[in-house]
């Protein structure tokens, strides 16, 4: 037993969106060093638990909180949850014409780290960076996901949370739309995130991604809530089963 | 010659003095007065009129305005504004520079390949004084029946006068600036009419930027409104090739009508940058005449209204050709209560058949009380034609604004990146030299309300 803190603690979370309850609450801790990973069919709420971890002012807390590295984040806007720490990779980056990704880069490393690194510096990194996920030259002078393909998209996304070291990063389905060569270089990105001080949270709803990245904590997210939390082995037995093998566990047969 | 005897209001007498004062020509003063007798027979326009239904054109008393006179004299050391030294440093490759400022006009330094080459760089009244043959028929070449024009065409006392010989082709841009100012400082109960214009001869090359702008005034002190009437005639002989960039800063008791009037002849082009950032009711009129077959038109605006301060744009792309092309973009983005409305006429003339026509016009709304119209509007006569328009009004995507703020940037930051990028689009087909750079400096300072 490790006297460790927590990471992220989510406390009996319940989130609404334009009045509907989506998050019915979630709990959840992860600490440091962890890899999680939350499966769900589409349309149980994932996407709404990534969004609301980061403050996305659309969807509004109505009851319990978030913790992280022990601090309670309910309240603050993403901006802030950033330079304490949080990354979310967008599983649907939206493009922004007119914002070259190296100006944006550079700007969001800046803000995240609270200092202008010099410039030799920053391009020495982010080159090294580029190298790893297999991203051209040419993509730091094209406008953020603007005309992008899904995969590019998905390495600029993993490339911006090398850059940032969050202390934990939240991919929402980065696996998706992927074919196997980008899937093997996106997951070596993910697991180059990972050391001891940190902690990743893998949204996703194929088993897929998770051959490359091996989670130590699997849950299995349904209209809204954790129904169920296993080890890595429960991803497999998702697979195998179904979802609905867990549904129907839940739910005693002539009640639904 | 003692000024104070002077009629300077805007009257009948003021033309026949500007006309003895400058010992004007007969010809050049027959040009004034009948200007002048057209503006008189023609009505000032009110807010009813189409054109000019979101000016409050109402507060404007020109009954009250003293105009002055731009270059009276020339001073080798008139103070530029700070800003404009900073700004030439972007033009480090310029072909000269023609800046008037208050009443003093800093002469134009021409490099001498240039004037030996018979290119003409230098004040308007320079220009009537020296080459008055070789500019005589350029005055009244493009007719106007608008009210402001014809002010300008019968009081012009100050300006620009560019001419590039045929087959010239030039690589630095020409820059021209008109800073207004009163003898206290900023602009008050005054009124200007400078006037530029720029021949480009047949197969010639050259860029031009204009820069427009007034000393601000000092905080607590009222000021009356003052006037800058701006006529810009742009004539593009058949082959010819022009790169314009007008930049306009007037400060916030400015009351600006402006008119540009590119004349596009045979297989010749324009491509064209206006950027307007102040002044409290800015009126202005861009109009592209494509007169000749494979003539070309691009042009682009930038505006970046923040307080009060109104825009309204009226922009024609008028094809009177076969085989002709036009394409207009405008971006609009406002902060705080500024309206602009934008009024984009697409006009094909009957015979003008295989033409291509384009319009686009985005508003960007920023400050919770800002307001954005755009009105396109088509008369196309030719039935083979190309043509599309299309226009947006919206505030920031939020979820563009959520994307950045997520990775750290705060919520003004976020802002500043997206209306920056808004404006990106367009900046970055200006190819003047840095011209750009200095734009984006610009943007930066009004964006952050300096
Ligand atoms: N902006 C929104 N407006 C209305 N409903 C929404 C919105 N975002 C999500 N929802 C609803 O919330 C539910 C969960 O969506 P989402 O979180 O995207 O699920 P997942 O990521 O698991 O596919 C869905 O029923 C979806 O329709
Ligand atoms: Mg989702």
């Amino acid at each position: 037993m490790t006297a460790k803190q927590p990471i992220l603690s989510v406390q009996n979370l319940h989130a609404k969106v334009e009045d509907k309850e989506i998050l019915k609450g979630v709990n959840l801790e992860i600490f440091p060093g962890e890899v999680h990973a939350i499966m769900g069919r589409n349309g149980s709420g994932k996407s709404t638990l990534s969004y609301t971890l980061m403050g996305h002012p659309r969807y509004v807390v109505t009851e319990g909180k978030i913790l992280f590295k022990g601090i309670d984040i309910t309240e603050m806007t993403p901006d802030e949850r950033a330079r304490t720490g949080l990354a979310l990779a967008f599983q649907y980056p939206v493009a922004i014409p007119g914002v070259s990704v190296s100006n944006f880069v550079r700007a969001s490393v800046n803000a995240v780290r609270g200092k202008d690194v010099p410039i030799k510096e920053f391009r020495a990194e982010l080159k090294e960076q580029m190298k790893k996920l297999g991203v051209a030259n040419e993509f730091l002078g094209r406008y953020i996901n603007d005309g992008f393909s899904g995969g590019e998209k998905k390495r600029l996304e993993i490339l911006q949370l090398a850059l940032l070291k969050p202390a934990l990063a939240v991919l929402d389905e980065t696996d998706s739309g992927l074919d196997i060569d980008a899937l093997k270089t996106v997951s070596e990105g993910i697991n180059n995130l990972s050391n001891p001080e940190t902690a990743i949270l893998l949204i996703t709803h194929y088993q897929r991604i998770l051959n490359y990245v091996e989670p130590q904590f699997v849950h299995v997210f349904q209209d809204g809530r954790i129904v169920k939390s296993g080890g890595g082995d429960l991803s497999k037995e998702l697979e195998a089963r179904g979802y609905d093998w867990v549904s129907q566990e839940l739910t005693p047969s002539g009640v639904s | 010659m003692s000024e104070s005897k002077l009629v300077n209001t805007i009257a009948r007498e003021r033309v026949d003095n500007l006309a003895s004062q400058n010992g004007e020509p007969s010809w050049l003063k027959e040009l004034r007065v009948s200007s002048w007798e057209a503006y008189l027979q023609t009505p000032m326009p009110t807010g009813r009129d189409e054109d000019w239904r979101k000016t409050e054109i109402e507060s404007l008393d020109l009954s009250n305005l003293n105009a002055i006179d731009l270059s009276t004299k020339k001073d080798e050391k008139a103070k530029l504004p700070e800003w404009f030294e900073t700004a030439l440093t972007f033009f480090d490759n310029h072909s000269g520079v023609v800046a008037e400022v208050g009443q003093a006009s800093v002469p134009a330094k021409l490099p001498a390949e240039l004037a030996a080459k018979g290119v003409i760089f230098c004040t308007l009244k320079e220009a009537l004084r020296d080459h008055a043959e070789l500019i005589r028929p350029y005055l009244s070449q493009i007719e106007s029946d608008q009210k402001f024009v014809l002010m300008n065409k019968a009081l012009f006392n100050g300006g620009t006068f560019l001419y590039v010989p045929p087959n010239v082709e030039i690589e630095g841009p020409f820059v021209s600036l008109t800073h207004f100012t009163s003898s206290n400082g900023s602009p008050n109960g005054v009124a200007i009419f400078p006037r530029l214009i720029a021949v480009l001869g047949s197969h010639s090359k050259a860029s031009l930027v204009n820069i427009l702008s007034s000393e601000p005034g000092k905080e607590n002190k009222t000021t009356l409104r003052s006037l800058a009437n701006v006529l810009v005639e742009v004539h593009v002989a058949p082959g010819a090739k022009c790169e314009y960039l007008e930049v306009q800063r007037f400060d916030s008791n400015v009351f600006a009508v402006t008119r540009t009037h590119n004349q596009v002849e045979q297989d010749a082009s324009v491509k064209s940058l206006t950027v307007a950032l102040g002044g409290s009711q800015l009126k202005g009129d861009i109009a592209t005449v494509l007169n000749a077959k494979g003539a070309e038109s691009d042009l682009q605006g930038i505006v970046l209204g923040d307080t009060d301060e109104h825009y309204s744009f009226n922009t024609i792309q008028k094809h009177n050709a076969p085989d002709t092309s036009s394409n207009i973009n405008f971006r609009v983005a406002l902060k705080g209560n500024a309206q602009s409305i934008y009024q984009g006429v697409i006009e094909v003339a009957k015979i003008a058949q295989k033409t291509a026509a384009f319009q686009s016009n985005k508003n960007l709304l920023l400050g919770n009380e800002a307001r954005a119209d755009s009105i396109p509007k088509l008369e196309i006569l030719a039935d083979d034609v190309k043509c599309s328009h299309g226009a947006t009004v919206g505030p920031v995507d939020r979820e563009q604004v959520f994307y950045l703020m997520s990775r750290g940037l705060s919520a003004p930051a976020a802002e500043e990146l997206i209306v920056t990028g808004f404006f990106r689009q367009i900046l970055e087909a200006c190819t003047i030299g840095r011209a750009k750079d200095w734009v984006y400096d610009v943007l930066a300072e009004k964006i952050h309300g300096v």
